[in-house]
């Protein structure tokens, strides 16, 4: 009886392995780079119904935030404008008021307009948390959490854009290391702002607020600081201990 | 084997090429694979609901509702929680004068008043109350009014309370943006401009 198998399949039980490894792996590579939200989100640009400019409004303009997001400290959710706030400056004989791009603005708030329903302005959600996930703006927006930290630079975006993963480990980053992240109360929707840019002046301003607020004399706020580099997590150490920032990393602290 | 390499390289190329680099921008909303409950069957904030006719999750109050935390004076002695004149600035068809009871002026309710002034106010009536806001300037819509002038420093403390509330002329109401402790907070904000600024 001669050789049934031929000499080559010796090597086949090999080959099969570096064969399904380099499958295994190429499969790896492709769910890891692609199955988060750093690819399935970010990036999401919708065409809202009305190409509303935030670099115009509040990059050129000098627009705050809280203009037209007016309930951001107040609730936990940060609140799309209704059609009156538009209207407050592009009403009849204001601003722009017969630019062809508000024409969904007109339908819902002149009672004039041939095509009026007075149905609300159906804006496009881009940064959304899953139904299970109770993310509180007010909660960090009055904890010294800016707008730009999950949003991005809104203030240059000419269409907004979802810039930042918001998954749970992004939050989770930010709780486990939240002295990178506090800013002073009045800078919050200034998203332009960094510690860095803070001079000798707004430093000491920054201890004599910190000093007023904790109720102790301002020597005794910068003794702790002597000697240290001002950068963003030394003045967040400050805002931490002033307003015991404790962020919860426990799961029902977002999750009910 | 090196036939399966190179099948297995142009797989991983083609991948490569129809995934493309993170954060690139993209218009079709994501894709979901495993929702996970993610999306549920419940009301939710500013969004549209499928069981109501009109399509829409928030529901409009019914007529004559009045808001919670709300009592309407029954006489002029009682004392309700908020009174007329703290939500609109007025007794009966006059303006009031003063600021209401609720409301203590202090240092912190002229920051705060501050602070909601340079938010709502500046695009049109300027950070100095001059009527030369952003918009005046750029779009010169004519009227924005000048808070430093002798009309404004004339009126009652309740007319100026009542003209955020309700709007004026080309002036939009701002009591769906602003709560009326803010709203005093501006007027008190209002009167400390006028006072710092003379009427020029």
């Amino acid at each position: 009886m001669g050789n049934i198998f031929p000499r080559w399949l010796n090597l086949l039980p090999v080959q099969a392995l570096i064969g399904l490894g380099g499958i295994g792996t190429l499969a790896i590579a492709v769910i890891w780079y692609s199955f988060t939200p750093k690819y399935t989100r970010v990036g999401y640009q919708p065409q809202q119904p009305i190409p509303f400019d935030h670099a115009l409004h509040v990059g050129q303009n000098g627009m705050d935030c809280r203009y037209c997001h007016s309930h951001v400290e107040n609730s936990s959710h940060s609140n799309i404008p209704n059609a009156q706030v538009c209207w407050n400056c592009h009403g009849p004989g204001k601003v722009k008021s017969d630019s062809p791009k508000l024409e969904p603005l007109r339908q819902a708030m002149d009672p004039n307009y041939e095509k009026y329903t007075g149905q609300p302005i159906q804006w496009v959600q881009i940064h959304e948390t899953p139904d299970y996930a109770y993310f509180n703006h007010s909660a960090h927006v009055n904890r010294g959490v800016s707008c730009v930290e999950c949003h991005g630079k809104v203030n240059e975006m000419e269409v907004v854009s979802h810039e930042k993963p918001l998954s749970m480990s992004f939050c989770l980053d930010c709780h486990r290391n939240v002295e990178s992240h506090l800013r002073p109360l009045d800078q919050i929707t200034n998203l332009d702002w960094s510690a860095h840019g803070m001079d000798e002046k707004d430093r000491e301003a920054f201890y004599a607020y910190v000093a007023d607020k904790a109720g102790k004399p301002v020597a005794e706020v910068k003794a702790g600081h002597e000697g240290k580099e001002w950068s963003q997590e030394a003045m967040g150490a400050y805002l931490k201990d002033l307003w015991k920032v404790n962020p919860p990393q426990d799961c029902a602290a977002c999750h009910r | 084997m090196r036939w399966f390499f190179l099948i297995l390289f142009a797989v991983a190329v083609m991948f490569a090429v129809g995934i493309g680099p993170r954060g690139e921008k993209f218009s079709k909303p994501p894709l979901y694979v495993f929702n996970d409950m993610d999306w549920q069957d419940k009301l939710k904030f500013q969004k549209p609901s499928e069981f109501f006719e009109n399509g829409q999750g928030a529901r409009k109050p019914v007529a004559n509702t009045v808001p919670i935390g709300y009592t309407f004076p029954t006489s002029p002695d009682s004392a309700p929680a908020e009174s007329e004149y703290f939500l609109n600035g007025t007794f009966g068809d006059y303006y009031g004068d003063g600021m209401p009871a609720e409301v203590t002026v202090d240092n912190a309710l002229l920051q705060r008043g501050q602070e909601r002034y340079q938010i709502f106010c500046t695009p049109c009536h300027g950070t100095s109350g001059n009527g030369q806001g952003i918009v005046s300037k750029y779009w010169a819509i004519p009227p924005t009014a000048n808070l430093l002038d002798p009309r404004v420093v004339a009126m009652p403390d309740g007319q100026i309370f009542w003209t955020i509330t309700h709007g004026k002329g080309l002036m939009g109401p701002y009591n769906g943006a602003i709560p009326a402790a803010d709203r005093w907070a501006i007027t008190a904000y209002v009167r400390a401009m006028q006072a710092a600024g003379g009427s020029k």
